[in-house]
């Protein structure tokens, strides 16, 4: 149905003149050239006047083009064939392939009220030392990875795919926002490789797409994972790399749209938007979605508005420093500002908090003599503190892992590691166990025990 | 060359008879450095090419309810307001000529060294669509820039998009010049991007890329210092589609684009002029896009092609965690740090090791190279990092492991030494840490 005219174009966004009352926001219009066909979504509305934001490139558009409202707005197609499938932000399978007998569900209709919510649920090991020692997590949980530029968010989420979900053997949804296509297509076919692709729906906008792509990539994979838990009534790992992408394609949109930033930037309704995805992101008693978020860093920026707006929702979160992964340790993970809810005696068990709190006091210790030892050198430490000096550096050194999906880096297979070993092993450390053996021999290995037979 | 104007003509004489050869007109009302302002051209498309006067040219940047904003590529004699403006009913657009390789080129198919037009060009879309995932494939061949410190410590491979970025004067631009004459019968394909250069700068990149004969297989696309501001921020684009162009032929194509900062703060220039909102730093908030979709050109594409970058981003006072060199870094599939410390102590390359990182590490090197590699990353880094804590104890009381590794660290960052030029083949490069393990 025709709706108006397009009276104005700038970047992403026209301006259409309407003719009548039968659009709204957040609908789906479309224009056809000679060569091109356009489509947009409605943001704003005032008076005569449609503000729209592109899809796709705006080339060649031109005043007075017919607007034409396209039925149902965007929408995803779903059945239980989406496993194994890619879509793209807007819905649409892009491997080639066809959902049969679909039916499909708007991206942005599903709301949680508060009676639906379940928030417990069983504690969730992921193999990975440092995580299951700091910041362990439980179904329905969601999980923050924060991590500047380069320093391995990506690595990290791939090994909690590659553990979790091939130990959970539950069905989990990833959706790609603003991150490189190279990465897309490696965990396809890494996936494919694996044998695990019929278990893993994929949603895909990546950062060559344009800002309302990376938007709504999330809408759209969220979507799919809400099919999985409301209607097949699963369990769902849900995977997203990089929520701060969808934000900052907000700000892009709202740049376009001509309203008042707030600092750096960002869009003015930026607590809106976040809210309104992460609500969205929750347990009912039918089946759960357990997320893992990756988090971008501007600037190295801790402070940054948009991160701590997403930090409000979550219910844990995994710091990754520079610092660390300049020394060559990873999971480069900073455990000071790395927590988890479950931190707590009542859920984790009594030895393991106490471990906890022994072993950032040492680490914290480690910090400050750190600082002396580069002045005065280490003989001058007493002994007590050469002690916490040295065995520091080891449980440092124990933190760092060898990854199943950073074999090619490595040269050494991965490691998957019990929560008990972990136990062990830290106390271990901290109690003097280790201390005949070089430190060096606990960088990059699973379980410490066996360097203490030889 | 009869053959390019033949085509021109036959082309017009179509548009005659069509009816399609009535231009729409306007008038320059306002005029803000190279964005002006023209009412009129009521049909006129985005991005359509506009004339103005006789001898200025520019795009449509954005079409307004009542007026047109076209940004200048090219200014010639003075715009006065009431001038007339033709839209000429086609996109903005590069002008290619395949004879392009081993000569300075301009987006327009001008050879600026001759001064003077190739005869026969094509003329290709300054942007084209995002790749799509599923047209790709892993990135597992080498590509070999001929120096240690990166062929066998941070790999990089083709198709993959690797930035260089430090201080001014620490060496980038070399370490994408040895990697451009590294690539001489490798069958690559290299284009140089020079973004607001001075002619000086790019006369002597063309010199010493010609002296090791590189040219030969190399195009080097300039948009200098005083060019519009719109031709700068294009440019880099445009080498990108030209890049692509040759890898839908199944060539293998390797870009520097010398410099993304440059580039960054262009873009900012005209996004403020224009009456953009500022964000961070006062770049608009499409920054990270602005050099995204141009990076992610880069790939290896399942017909056989690739493309691989090496963006060079220029930082200051070494910090390479400000907005724009992060933005960069979480495109890229790894960087090298060049620090301005190493390159004062006679460390060259001056590569930051403990910052460097290839995300694609050993798939894109040789199992001999990637056994090698690995062992003496570790080893080097474990070596830097206890350096600094063990600088002041005495090497006589360390257990002998320790000194050993200490020792050893020492050799490793030696045996990388190497200077411009001095290009080393992986057989050399591993024949150079025979011995040590």
């Amino acid at each position: 149905m025709r709706i108006g005219k397009v009276v104005s174009v700038s970047g992403l966004k026209i301006e259409i003149l309407l003719e009548n009352e039968a659009a709204g926001i957040r609908d789906t219009v479309y224009v056809d050239t000679e060569t091109t066909h356009y489509r947009f979504e409605i943001e704003e509305i005032r008076g005569q006047v449609a503000y729209a934001i592109a899809f796709d490139m705006a080339n060649g558009l031109r005043r007075g083009l017919d607007v034409y409202l396209e039925e149902g707005g965007l929408q995803i197609e779903y059945s239980d064939a989406i496993l194994g499938k890619v879509f793209h932000s807007y819905g649409e399978p892009i491997d080639g392939s066809k959902v049969e007998n679909p039916r499909t569900r708007g991206i942005y209709e599903r709301n949680l009220s508060m009676s639906e919510i379940e928030i417990d649920g069983d504690i969730l090991w992921t193999g990975v030392k440092v995580l299951d020692f700091f910041a362990p997590m439980r179904k329905g949980f969601k999980m923050g990875l924060l991590g500047g530029a380069g320093v391995g968010k990506t690595v990290l989420i791939k090994e909690l795919i590659h553990n979790v979900y091939a130990n959970l053997q539950s069905n989990s949804v990833f959706v790609g926002v603003g991150e490189r296509s190279r990465e897309g297509r490696d965990l396809y076919d890494e996936m494919l490789e694996a044998g695990l692709l019929d278990k893993i729906a994929m949603a895909f906008g990546q950062m060559g797409d344009n800002a309302m792509a990376r938007s709504r990539a999330v809408h759209s994979g969220l979507t799919l994972a809400e099919y999985l838990r409301d209607e097949r009534r699963q369990d769902v790992l849900l995977f997203i790399d990089n929520i701060y992408r969808m934000v900052q394609a907000n700000s892009e949109i709202a740049t376009e749209l001509e309203r008042m930033p707030i600092d750096n930037g960002y869009s003015t309704a930026l607590l809106t938007e976040i809210s309104e995805v992460e609500e969205r992101i929750n347990s009912t008693d039918g089946g759960s979605i357990t997320s893992f978020q990756a988090i971008f860093i501007p600037a190295d920026d801790m402070t940054d508005a948009a991160v701590h707006a997403i930090l409000q929702h979550l219910d844990g979160q995994v710091v990754l420093d520079r610092k660390v992964a300049e020394k060559g340790l990873y999971p480069a993970i900073d455990v000071f500002s790395t927590t988890s809810r479950l931190i707590d005696p009542e859920i984790v068990g009594q030895r393991h908090f106490d471990l906890v709190e022994k072993a950032l006091w040492f680490l914290s210790r480690y910090r400050d003599l750190e600082q002396i030892v580069a002045v005065l050198g280490i003989d001058e430490l007493s002994q007590d503190d050469q002690n916490v000096f040295y065995r520091s550096r080891k449980l440092r050194n124990y933190f760092s892992q060898p990854m199943f999906v950073a074999e090619q880096f490595t040269g050494i297979p991965g490691a998957f590691v019990k929560i008990e070993e972990v136990l062990d092993d830290v106390e271990g450390i901290l109690t003097g166990r280790f201390d005949n053996v070089d430190e060096s021999r606990l960088t990059y290995i699973g379980s410490a025990s066996t360097l203490l037979k030889g | 060359m009869e053959n390019g104007i033949d085509k021109l003509i036959s082309q017009k004489i179509e548009a005659m008879k069509n009816g399609t050869n009535v231009y729409q007109t306007g008038h320059v009302i306002a005029v803000r450095d190279y964005i002006v302002e023209i009412s009129g051209m009521e049909q006129v498309s985005y991005f359509e090419r506009v004339v103005i006067g006789s001898d200025s040219e520019g795009y449509v940047d954005a079409i307004g309810r009542t007026s047109v904003m076209v940004a200048l590529t090219k200014k010639g004699s003075k715009i006065h307001i009431g001038d007339e403006a033709v839209a000429m009913g086609e996109e903005f657009q590069l002008t290619f000529s395949e004879e392009s390789i081993g000569h300075v080129v301009d987006i327009f198919g001008e050879d600026k060294l001759m001064g003077q037009r190739f005869a026969d060009s094509i003329q290709l879309p300054i942007e084209t669509p995002a790749i799509p995932i599923m047209v790709r494939s892993s990135v597992v061949r080498p590509l070999l820039t001929g120096i240690s410190g990166i062929d066998m410590l941070y790999p990089i491979g083709r198709g993959q998009r690797q930035l260089i970025i430090g201080d001014k004067k620490t060496g980038k631009s070399q370490i994408a010049l040895d990697a451009i004459a590294n690539q001489k019968d490798q069958n690559m394909l290299c284009i140089y991007v020079a973004v607001g250069k001075t002619k000086k700068e790019v006369k002597d990149v063309y010199n010493q890329l010609l002296k090791q004969g590189a040219m030969g297989y190399t195009i080097i696309f300039a948009a200098f210092n005083d060019e519009c501001a719109p031709v700068l921020e294009k440019t880099p684009y445009a080498a990108m589609t030209v890049a692509e162009h040759y890898m839908r032929q199944g060539r293998d194509v390797l870009v520097v684009i010398d410099d993304l900062k440059r580039h960054a703060d262009v873009h900012r220039e005209i996004s403020l002029l224009s009456g953009k909102v500022p964000g961070r730093d006062a770049y608009p908030p499409d920054i990270f896009y602005a050099h995204a979709r141009l990076l992610e050109k880069g790939c290896q594409h399942m017909d056989g092609g690739s493309i691989s970058i090496l963006p060079i981003c220029e930082t200051k006072g070494g910090d390479i965690t400000d907005y724009i060199s992060t933005n960069i870094i979480s495109i890229t599939d790894g960087q090298i740090v060049l620090s301005a410390r190493s390159f004062e102590q006679g460390q060259k390359p001056a590569i930051n090791y403990g910052l460097s990182v290839s995300r694609l590490g050993g798939a894109v090197q040789t199992p001999e190279m990637k056994k090698r590699g690995s062992v003496v990353r570790r080893d080097l880094l474990s070596y830097l990092e206890q350096k600094e804590i063990f600088e002041l104890a005495n090497m006589d009381e360390m257990s002998q492991d320790l000194r050993d590794h200490m020792l050893r660290g020492a050799k490793i960052l030696e045996n990388l030494k190497q200077y411009k030029f001095a290009l080393r083949t992986p057989e050399e490069m591993l024949r150079s840490f025979e011995g040590m393990y």
